[in-house]
């Protein structure tokens, strides 16, 4: 039993080959194996095995009553609120918290008999590239676990890699997603801004944040899209826009329109190997008559500059809440107001998150606002323009999802600069708001390379589609 | 008479009447335990967004059309940062750089005239809840029922001369909210209260001196006080050859004296920002046009058209334009009847107290329009004395409002005599009865015609047509 996909899984319960508690019962004994990765949060153990009895029964007595997501086993990141249960974002200053209510997204797992099987770790507010910025410690990566998993939802990309469960919901404000799948060698896709609630997401940049999914497949991820996707009144920052059916895949022969960026290519800091998989992938696709041409994205330079300065402005104001006042951690040393507030905060949050938060404070004061967060929108605008532009030309933008390959854990905690620099394929989706997914693809080497794809706004269904096609093309040229 | 001329600006709060808050569905009233109109959005738990309530910006958009303001076409929300244990998210939503509604002027009724007061802009934003501080002698207590409760900023231009001129905005302020039914506009309750900007300057400067500003009065009595002192002070000061510094003050209603809070130095970065949790939204033709049908008559509207087409008093215009239903109750009356002046009166002295006495509106009266303008013939036509119609007609008329007015004055022997048979006999018994006072009336002293004929509407039970009983007493008496 080492299902991959959505499809065989849900066969696999349909002909009685097994139940789904055995499946439940498989991942808990996968989530043991691997403990010293640390992944989880929490595990819903007895809760899990009980939604499986219930999902056997359920399969006996209405099988065509089920829901599309019955035999999906999931792991929330811990930036999304289950209710009853704990929510942390990996930081202090939530220390003990409990939500008092489901996300949108969990609510419409759990309706279409999704099994939610844990929470797992992530870096604080989802703010780091390396999941090491956690109360919890930091996640390993399952593949090589002197490594990173990458970040922030590096603990979902494990537990999809580890086996410990079939898909993960991250969420994406810069490549939280993308980043972490490509170092795991799992798919990992955010959406167009705005095609998922962010009810219950615990906020970083609210501008930016997307809840992503990850999964070893392409048929998962567009599964879980469809159902969590869509209106929600508690969300004003949502779609209206119908939800196609994701998961109604059509093969077809149609030859797209492919871009790629020269200076991404030619970035300095890209490894040799990351390029040349990439290079293949493009030629691969050439040569199955898709046109692929190189163009130059001439704001390249300023998209992390943008990114940093708009992000922690949001953030330093989302961040506010968490004041040690109604909820989470209050110091036990403050006496006046004033000192609930200091050391609350100064306890509660770690060195990223306070680096951000101050960033972001800064640029949003009098006298600075101007010079940074104003320009830094309009050059978002600009970035936007740009993409829509290049969205006029063609179906799909090809870059790698990362400069590098995930790197040491510990190696990088002394340089954030550097960190952030590696964000520098990713966070234009987030600028952008367009949907973007990272594939693995072939690595010479023993370390996963995730091939990145951008569409244009609300294409999610082409998206995945393409991705199909790049995925088998890969694997077929090199078999 | 000071030498100094009072220059004052008002920021106004009224608190609307939606049943929700500004940005979650938490119920808004008045009075409950505290923290039970809460819910995860007012608390700003984890993950919560806002989205906001169509009402405010409805409500916001007919204040605004009513004042004849210009109504923004694309609004956007902006965060006000700052920290506060009554401010859940650390944040406010309101409208910084781009209200809802800009520019207009709200007239007021003052010392007998009518002044029009500008007003800048008027924004959209949410309450803070309420910080108490003298019920523990450890802790500070924090109530978060209030916490996102919708309000509107009225913010003035400087036109304000006066303490009266403040009051008379006010006044006009919880009257247009009434009449708009956007507000109870509740000084008690909170529902409508007011920043204080004030300054000075020698009459004929036009520059206007450094103004302070008085933070959150909530009754016109602290206001009146604040301003008084702060007034004082400013003369007091800039006569010793000092300056007024620009600042924001507090207001202690126990020593009646303003304090600084801070100084233009030390005022608060809010860092004011598009708040991304909401998109702009976007005004339509739909949503002013329904709008635009929803405003009734408005007060100075009213006190035009009683004063102007209905020739009443200023004094009485007012009276009848306090309440819009009032109002609307006697345009429509006026409007089918033919004696304004006996309708006003009747309006003021009868239909007013009876609803002030029920606590009702007065559109709530059980007496059909029709039975009240026979009424109001009875007396036009001098079938029932004015006293007797007021005092037990209308009575009679209230405990059976279905029974034909007319009938009901003629079973109840109200009809008032004009036999002059009957009113001669009766006058010449009071002239028999009070020979003294009737030489000192043919003497001069012909302000006793008023005992002769008190003593007559006696003896005639009221029932005398005073006028042709005037008549007929002045003969009589010589």
């Amino acid at each position: 039993m080492n299902c991959q996909t959505l499809k065989e899984i849900q066969s696999g319960l349909l002909t009685s080959k097994m139940t789904a508690e055995q499946l439940v019962a498989q991942y808990l004994k996968e989530i043991s194996n691997t403990e010293e990765l640390n992944i989880y949060v929490q595990v819903f153990e007895e809760e899990a095995i009980e939604k499986a009895k219930a999902l056997d029964e359920k399969i006996k007595s209405q099988p065509n009553n089920l829901g599309k997501l019955f035999g999906a086993v999931v792991s929330i990141k811990d930036v999304i609120c289950i209710q009853g249960k704990p929510v942390t974002a990996g930081s202090k200053i939530l220390e003990g918290f409990e939500s008092l209510y489901a996300a949108t997204a969990i609510e419409r797992l759990e309706k279409e008999d999704a099994i939610i099987i844990g929470t797992v770790n992530c870096d604080e507010f989802g703010m780091g590239s390396s999941n090491e910025n956690s109360i919890y410690g930091a996640t390993k990566n399952p593949i090589d676990p002197s490594k990173i998993p990458g970040g922030s939802s590096g603990a979902s990309a494990a537990s999809v890699a580890a086996g410990t469960c079939l898909i993960s919901l991250g969420s994406d404000t810069g490549g939280s997603v993308r980043q972490p799948a490509a170092f795991c060698g799992v798919v990992g896709m955010k959406p167009t801004y705005g095609r998922v609630s962010r009810h219950g997401l615990l906020a970083y940049a609210s501008s930016f944040d997307q809840i992503g999914i990850l999964s070893k497949s392409v048929e998962a991820v567009a599964a879980t899209l469809e159902v969590i996707a869509g209106a929600d009144e508690f969300d004003s920052t949502v779609s209206t826009l119908p939800v196609p059916d994701f998961s109604k895949t059509e093969p077809s022969d149609k030859k797209y329109k492919v871009a790629y960026f020269k200076n991404a290519l030619k970035h300095k800091g890209i490894q040799p190997a990351i390029k040349s998989s990439i290079d293949s992938v493009l030629e691969k696709l050439k040569i199955d008559d898709h046109s692929v041409e190189g163009i130059d994205f001439s704001l390249m330079d300023f998209v992390i500059p943008t990114y940093y300065v708009l992000t922690t402005a949001e953030a330093s104001t989302n961040l506010s809440r968490y004041d040690g006042i109604r909820y989470g951690h209050r110091s036990s040393e403050a006496k006046t107001l004033e000192e609930v507030y200091k050391k609350s905060r100064t306890e509660g949050f770690g060195t990223e998150v306070k680096r951000r938060i101050i960033l972001g404070t800064f640029v949003l004061s009098s006298g600075y606002y101007d010079a940074y967060f104003s320009k830094a929108q309009k050059l978002r605008r600009l970035i936007s323009e740009e993409i829509e532009s290049i969205f006029e030309k063609y179906d799909f933008i090809i870059m790698p999802t990362t400069p590098d390959f995930p790197w040491n854990i510990g190696e990088k905690m002394d340089d954030p600069v550097s960190v952030y620099l590696s964000d520098i394929f990713t966070v234009l989706a987030n600028l952008a708001g367009i949907p973007a997914i990272s594939i693995p693809i072939k690595s010479e080497g023993e370390l996963p390379i995730g091939i990145q794809v951008m569409a244009s706004k609300f294409k999610e269904k082409e998206l995945m589609d393409f991705s199909e096609i790049i995925i088998k093309k890969d694997l077929n040229e090199q078999s | 008479m000071s030498k100094y001329e009072t220059i004052i600006g008002l920021e106004i709060h009224v608190q609307l009447s939606t049943k929700s808050k500004a940005f979650a569905s938490d119920d808004v009233k008045f009075g409950g335990a505290p923290n039970t109109q809460t819910g995860v959005i007012s608390l700003a738990h984890p993950g919560t967004l806002p989205k906001l309530n169509k009402k405010q910006l409805e409500y916001a958009i007919r204040l605004g059309l009513a004042i004849d303001s210009k109504i923004n076409p694309k609004n956007y929300f902006d965060r006000k940062n700052y920290n506060y244990p009554d401010l859940p998210k650390g944040y406010q939503i309101t409208q910084d750089k781009e209200p809802i509604c800009i520019g207009g002027e709200i007239p007021i009724y003052v010392k007998g005239e009518w002044k029009k007061i500008r007003i800048h802009h008027i924004h959209i934003e949410e309450d803070a809840g309420k910080s108490i501080h003298d019920q523990n002698p450890n802790f500070s207590l924090v109530d978060l029922n209030r916490a996102g409760t919708p309000l509107l900023e009225i913010v003035t231009e400087p036109d304000l001369r006066s303490a009266d001129e403040v009051e008379a905005l006010m006044g006009g302020m919880r009257q247009l909210a009434r009449y708009l039914d956007i507000s109870d506009g509740n000084m008690q309750e909170g529902s409508l209260r007011c920043d204080v900007n004030i300054s000075i300057r020698p009459f004929g400067q036009e520059e206007f001196g450094n103004r302070c500003e008085v933070k959150n009065l909530n009754s016109m009595k602290f206001a009146r006080k604040a301003i008084q002192y702060e007034v004082n002070r400013q003369i007091k000061l800039t006569e010793s050859g000092g300056e007024v510094q620009q600042q924001t003050l507090n207001f202690d209603p126990a020593t009646g004296k303003t304090s600084t809070l801070r100084t233009k130095e030390n005022a608060n970065d809010y860092r004011y920002f598009p708040d991304p949790d909401l998109p702009p939204v976007v005004v339509n033709k739909e949503i002013l046009e329904k709008q635009k049908a929803k405003l009734p008559v408005l007060p100075w509207e009213a006190f035009e058209v009683f004063s102007k087409k209905y020739q009443l008093s200023d004094d009485k215009a007012i009276q009848l334009i306090s309440e819009k239903s009032t109002a609307e109750f006697s345009l429509n009356l006026m409007e089918k009847g033919n004696s304004n002046k006996a309708i006003s009166n009747l309006i003021i002295q009868k239909l007013k107290p009876w609803s002030q006495e029920n606590s009702c509106s007065i559109s709530e009266l059980p007496i059909s329009e029709n039975q009240l303008l026979d009424f109001i013939e009875l007396i036009d036509n001098q079938l029932v004395s004015n006293s007797i119609a007021y005092e037990r007609l209308f009575p009679l008329l209230l405990e059976n409002p279905k029974t034909p007015v007319k009938e009901l004055a003629e079973r109840n022997d109200l009809i008032q005599s004009s036999d002059t048979g009957e009113l001669e006999k009766l006058i010449d018994e009071i002239i028999a009865q009070n020979q003294g006072k009737v030489k000192a009336y043919q003497n001069g002293k012909k302000g006793l015609l008023g005992f002769f004929m008190g003593q007559l509407m006696r003896a005639s039970k009221g029932q005398a047509d005073p006028k042709v009983a005037n008549k007929l007493m002045i003969e009589k008496l010589g």
